[in-house]
């Protein structure tokens, strides 16, 4: 046997025989074979979400016994200020909640930002 | 950024995204369709039905995918398998045998060209050997590493390699510089 081939040099030779494969469509075969992933129809979550609000609003209207209409009331009597203040709060709130829940809805900024809700 | 495979993985189990498995058959497609190239002795048309027939079982199978070893030596277990089963199918696990891979192996008959006369003789390397040495030399692949992926021990893994090796240096020995 020639001493002058070594295990490395066999390795390195048998690397450089292989070219890279160029994709050439590859994937896009791959990807079309791909399951579907399984989702819920939208128009039904739409429904169970709404469903659920206007249940539990009915619900709280009923056992509070007509404190929510006497809180109106009073509300109507508050300063208009201080109601632009009060509901640019609540929004302040749900648009915190919003961007939370899209981060997490969204895989390349949760990457990105490195968040973990 | 570019994200690990880990990350990838991450994001197909968390959302069952596709675009990021996506990406994954495009880092690997070229390992794996070379691989299986090896194997089925250059069917590139099998090679490629094998290929797709891999990544599409990753997909379906990647919750069994722990991280304890690399996505790639995960993907080429899976590919083996798929080429396994086919040749099952087929009935053409056997492979060369010594005898014949001696009277193939002639230097007179052999296209010039080192690579050419290296692709050739890994070509002619009993199954066991071809598989091993592809996986260890060609694809970097630790003999721990491929004793997973064909499910063999690793004193098997670390022979073939030896005998592939030794097989293949005879073909080398007319390039080598005196």
């Amino acid at each position: 046997m020639n001493p002058m081939i070594d295990d490395e040099m066999l390795d390195r030779q048998l690397r450089e025989a292989v070219p890279y494969i160029d994709d050439d469509g590859f994937t896009a075969r791959v990807m079309a074979r791909l399951p579907a992933a399984p989702r819920e129809p939208r128009w039904l979550r739409a429904m169970v979400l709404l469903g659920l609000a206007l249940l539990g609003s009915g619900v709280a209207y009923l056992l509070s016994g007509g404190l929510i209409r006497q809180g109106l009331i009073q509300m109507a009597e508050f300063p208009i200020w201080l109601l632009l203040v009060f509901a640019f709060g609540c929004g302040l709130v749900v648009g915190a909640f919003a961007v939370i829940f899209a981060i997490r809805k969204t895989p390349e900024v949760r990457d990105l930002t490195r968040l973990n809700f | 950024m570019e994200l690990t495979d880990a990350d990838l993985v991450a994001r197909v189990l968390a959302d069952d995204d596709q675009h990021a498995f996506g990406e994954l058959v495009r880092r690997h497609q070229s390992s794996v369709r070379g691989l299986l190239r090896q194997l089925t002795r250059t069917d590139i048309a099998l090679a490629d039905d094998l290929a797709q027939e891999a990544f599409l079982r990753a997909y379906k199978n990647i919750r069994s995918f722990r991280g304890e070893a690399r996505f790639s030596t995960w993907l080429y277990r899976i590919a083996y398998n798929c080429f396994r089963e086919d040749a099952r199918r087929r009935k053409e696990l056997v492979g060369v045998d010594e005898e014949q891979w001696q009277a193939e192996h002639d230097p007179q008959t052999v296209d010039p060209g080192l690579r050419h006369d290296l692709m050739h003789a890994l070509s002619l390397l009993p199954l066991h050997e071809r598989t091993a040495v592809v996986l260890c030399c060609q694809n970097g692949l630790s003999h721990d590493e491929a004793a997973r992926v064909l499910d063999i021990p690793l004193g098997t893994v670390k022979t073939n390699v030896l005998r592939g090796r030794e097989k293949l240096k005879r073909t080398l020995a007319a390039w080598a510089p005196n």
